[in-house]
């Protein structure tokens, strides 16, 4: 398992743990869809720590037959899970969206390419995040 | 089709971070949403944006994009060129906008 920590609106080092986690993978000779697929859950649940955590803890983790990426943060949570899925839905403030993020299409593109997705959340005490890959379709 | 190609038939282009020798690219991709780029561009393609931010040099690393065009003539941050020099990202700015630049490279041959 490998593990890093995400800083709060590091905008410079953002990205970093996704193609850390991408090359570990590819060293590892995982296809490179597989990589592909990781490394965008990893990227989103990275920006939205970043966005919205305040920072938070990614891991990684290659067992058997799935990659498991597990993001925490101790931010404010999230209000309305099935809100923030729906694509275009989004709270973060104006100057995040001028960089071309805050979208809405974070927790859909984490959805959107892994395998199995849970989320543990409470308003005012963070989230949990637990996304698998299938190493096979 | 050779990025240095690309770069040398597009109008008004200032290039800040060169191409590697030989680098070729048949893609292309349009977007200034990060997420959106990230979920739909295809891997090595070409990207035409406004985006002149650092972030732009992940998500270009993520998707093996070899080659940003920052489109309206928008210069790069000196971040988000330094970043793309350490990743061996071709950088450059062409002053016509993002569909002008696109059509250009439709016309070339590039496709997504």
């Amino acid at each position: 398992m490998i593990q890093r920590e995400v800083k709060p609106l590091d905008f410079l080092s953002a990205g970093e743990t996704a193609s850390d986690f991408k090359e570990t993978l590819k060293s590892l000779g995982i296809a490179p869809e597989i990589c592909r697929k990781a490394s965008i859950v990893t990227y989103e649940a990275e920006m939205n720590a970043v966005i919205h955590g305040g920072g938070g803890v990614i891991a990684m983790e290659l067992s058997g037959d799935r990659i498991t990426i597990v993001a925490k943060d101790e931010g404010p949570g999230i209000e309305n899970v099935s809100l923030a899925m729906q694509e275009g839905y989004s709270t973060a403030p104006d100057f995040i969206r001028e960089m071309g993020f805050g979208a809405g299409m974070g927790l859909p593109n984490i959805k959107k390419y892994s395998d199995e997705l849970e989320i543990e959340t409470e308003p005012g005490k963070g989230m949990t995040l637990r996304a698998v890959i299938y190493l096979r379709d | 089709m050779k990025i240095s190609d690309i770069l040398e038939n597009l109008e008004g282009v200032t290039v800040h971070v060169a191409p590697r020798e030989g680098v070729e690219v048949t893609k292309g991709f349009t977007g200034d949403l990060l997420s959106f780029v990230m979920g739909s561009a295809p891997e090595g393609a070409l990207w035409v944006t406004i985006q002149n931010h650092v972030n732009v040099a992940a998500v270009a690393l993520l998707k093996e994009i070899p080659l940003v065009l920052l489109a309206s003539g928008r210069s790069p941050s000196p971040e988000l060129k330094d970043q793309c020099q350490r990743e061996g990202i071709a950088l450059a700015t062409t002053d016509l906008d993002s569909f002008q630049a696109c059509g250009r490279l439709h016309a070339m041959g590039v496709r997504n």
